[in-house]
């Protein structure tokens, strides 16, 4: 290139430095507690976190000893909860009813996503296919799965298989429709790379769309499994031998309100665990992908 | 180096590809996005296809990729009539569409997957087109820690690597910020250059279409048809591998000029 050309632009770099010493600390605006978007430090959400709890326990507490004396006991305290939670796992084998529903859960979410995961994602990627089982899956999820409680009653009797067919129903249906949003909402240029690259269908299904989309249905899953867990104690209803809503419901019947309460920490315990192990899950099945909001 | 993924060389000197009396119609013929387009590509010739937004250049590409029917016409690579997508036609997009659960390399190495390549000359090929894209030290990078000048580095290796006939481009370089902009366009330069590709490249940006191109063909809208076919002859048949060397070039000013207003007259 010819020097020249560069003779009209005046260089900025040769102009004495004015002020050697260094340059004047800049104060940014005070930071409010309200600042919009912004994340907190992982210390400061730590805390935040403890004091959002703390608030929560001292209402409970304070709604405890705000009751009047007589009602006092239908409200317990979290002591008592605490006492009647340890003596459901030293005296009453509580331990055992837990892992009885964790394995309801577990093996109807399993089914649920074994078979709904695969739908969703067909769905999503052919419109033939969705075409043929949309409006039929869309009626279901209009379905209240509580009201299937007598005719699974009648089918199965008050067995195990009652209880989970009632939580697959609870789930299945709305896991399809997410799982079909995820499935469209991939990148439709993946697709069209995979054509031109002359990927067969059965590459680009399993090698393109199911990798882009599974992440997005794994967060799908995770927010399933919750609805799972809600539907629980209703599942124990049915002819209530054992599980966690089955002590849940005995417990009502003689007013103990502190084993109800146990049921319920208890539940709502496993739930952050479950939440917690999918999100780790998903930290080591897509390394690619760990930047995704949580 | 001289290995191929799959010979698509051409037999005899018939076109890499030809056109005849394309058109295409939405809504059943109310509205002709393309109407009895025909042309012929040369070999080793980059064309650019230029016009303003709508004239149908986004929906020929995309024709030639396969990725959409012509309502009429016929559409031939290397003499043989072609319906549907194929690996002899590689497309690089405006969107990233470097697959972010692959890694760099995983990624330049996908596009030979499927062709079967043996797995040690997938790698040879892998290595050598991360380091023409200067990407070599990020092989083991995922998309997400690349920028977007990256990203679209390792879409052109991955099109590169599977040595296609015809590269199309969809405003390969438009979803990227001026200054990485033109180091983009002089490393395609030499690229092609360099793997002696037939290219049809999209794109808006006129000085980008006269940089690049050997010819432009021109698009005008409602319907789109060719309204100039333009060989870039002030070049003298070479490449310039540098931008600043054009705009020295005589004939360059009075291109650009004349584009403008073609584009003019057809926004009007």
């Amino acid at each position: 290139m010819s020097k020249s050309r560069d003779a009209s632009v005046s260089s900025l770099e040769n102009l004495p430095s004015e002020n050697a010493e260094a340059a004047p600390l800049y104060i940014p605006p005070k930071e409010r507690f309200f600042e919009f978007r912004r994340q907190p430090s992982a210390q400061r959400a730590a805390v935040l976190a403890f004091i959002g709890a703390l608030a929560f326990f001292g209402l409970w507490e304070a709604g405890h000893y705000l009751t009047p004396a007589p009602a006092r006991k239908f409200f317990p305290s979290i002591g008592e909860v605490g006492s009647a939670l340890y003596v459901l796992f030293a005296e009453r084998n509580f331990l055992h009813d837990v892992s009885i529903s964790c394995g309801r859960i577990f093996v109807s979410f399993l089914a649920a996503s074994a078979i709904g995961v695969p739908i969703g994602i067909l769905m999503g990627c052919f419109g033939n296919i969705r075409a043929l089982f949309n409006p039929t899956l869309t009626a279901w999820r209009y379905l209240p799965a509580a009201s299937f409680i007598p005719l699974l009653l009648v089918w199965f009797g008050p067995t195990d298989q009652a209880k989970i067919a009632l939580l697959f129903i609870g789930v299945i249906f709305f896991l399809i429709s997410l799982v079909l949003d995820n499935t469209t909402a991939i990148q439709k240029e993946f697709v069209e790379a995979g054509l031109t690259m002359g990927a067969s269908r059965r590459v680009i299904l399993t090698g393109i769309v199911v990798p882009a989309a599974l992440p997005a249905i794994f967060d799908s899953m995770r927010n399933m499994i919750a609805v799972s867990w809600t539907y629980l104690v209703i599942a124990e209803i049915v002819g209530a031998q054992d599980g966690i809503g089955a002590v849940m419901m005995r417990a009502g019947r003689f007013l103990n309100v502190d084993v109800i309460m146990a049921g319920i920490v208890t539940i709502g315990a496993l739930g952050l665990l479950t939440d917690l192990i999918f999100r780790g899950a998903c930290r080591v099945l897509f390394p690619w992908n760990v930047e995704r909001r949580s | 180096m001289n290995i191929v993924a799959k010979d698509f060389t051409p037999v005899t000197n018939v076109p890499p590809l030809k056109a005849t009396r394309i058109t295409k119609e939405y809504l059943g013929g109310s509205f002709k996005a393309l109407d009895d387009v025909s042309f012929e590509l040369h070999d080793n010739q980059i064309t650019a296809f230029v016009g303003p937004s709508g004239c149908g250049k986004t929906t020929m590409l995309r024709i030639i990729a396969g990725l959409e029917y012509p309502t009429r016409g016929r559409l031939e690579v290397f003499g043989k009539n072609v319906q549907g997508p194929g690996p002899d036609r590689g497309m690089i997009f405006q969107a990233y569409t470097s697959f972010p659960w692959l890694t760099a390399m995983q990624n330049v190495e996908y596009g030979m997957k499927i062709l079967k390549v043996p797995a040690a000359e997938r790698r040879e090929r892998t290595m050598n087109f991360l380091k023409l894209v200067h990407l070599e030290k990020f092989a083991n990078a995922y998309p997400r820690a690349l920028s977007g000048g990256m990203k679209q580095r390792v879409a052109l290796a991955r099109t590169l690597a599977q040595n296609p006939a015809i590269i199309l481009m969809d405003e390969p370089f438009g979803a990227l910020d001026a200054q990485v902009r033109w180091e983009m366009q002089e490393l395609m330069i030499e690229l092609i250059e360099r793997e002696k590709k037939t290219v049809v490249a999209i794109t808006h940006d006129i000085e980008e279409a006269i940089y690049l191109a050997d010819r432009i063909i021109f698009f005008s809208r409602q319907p789109g048809r060719i309204k100039a076919d333009i060989p870039l002859t002030f070049k003298g048949g070479r490449r310039i591998k540098q931008k600043e060397e054009l705009l020295e070039m005589p004939g360059y000013a009075e291109l650009e000029r004349q584009l403008f207003a073609m584009m003019r007259e057809e926004i009007k």
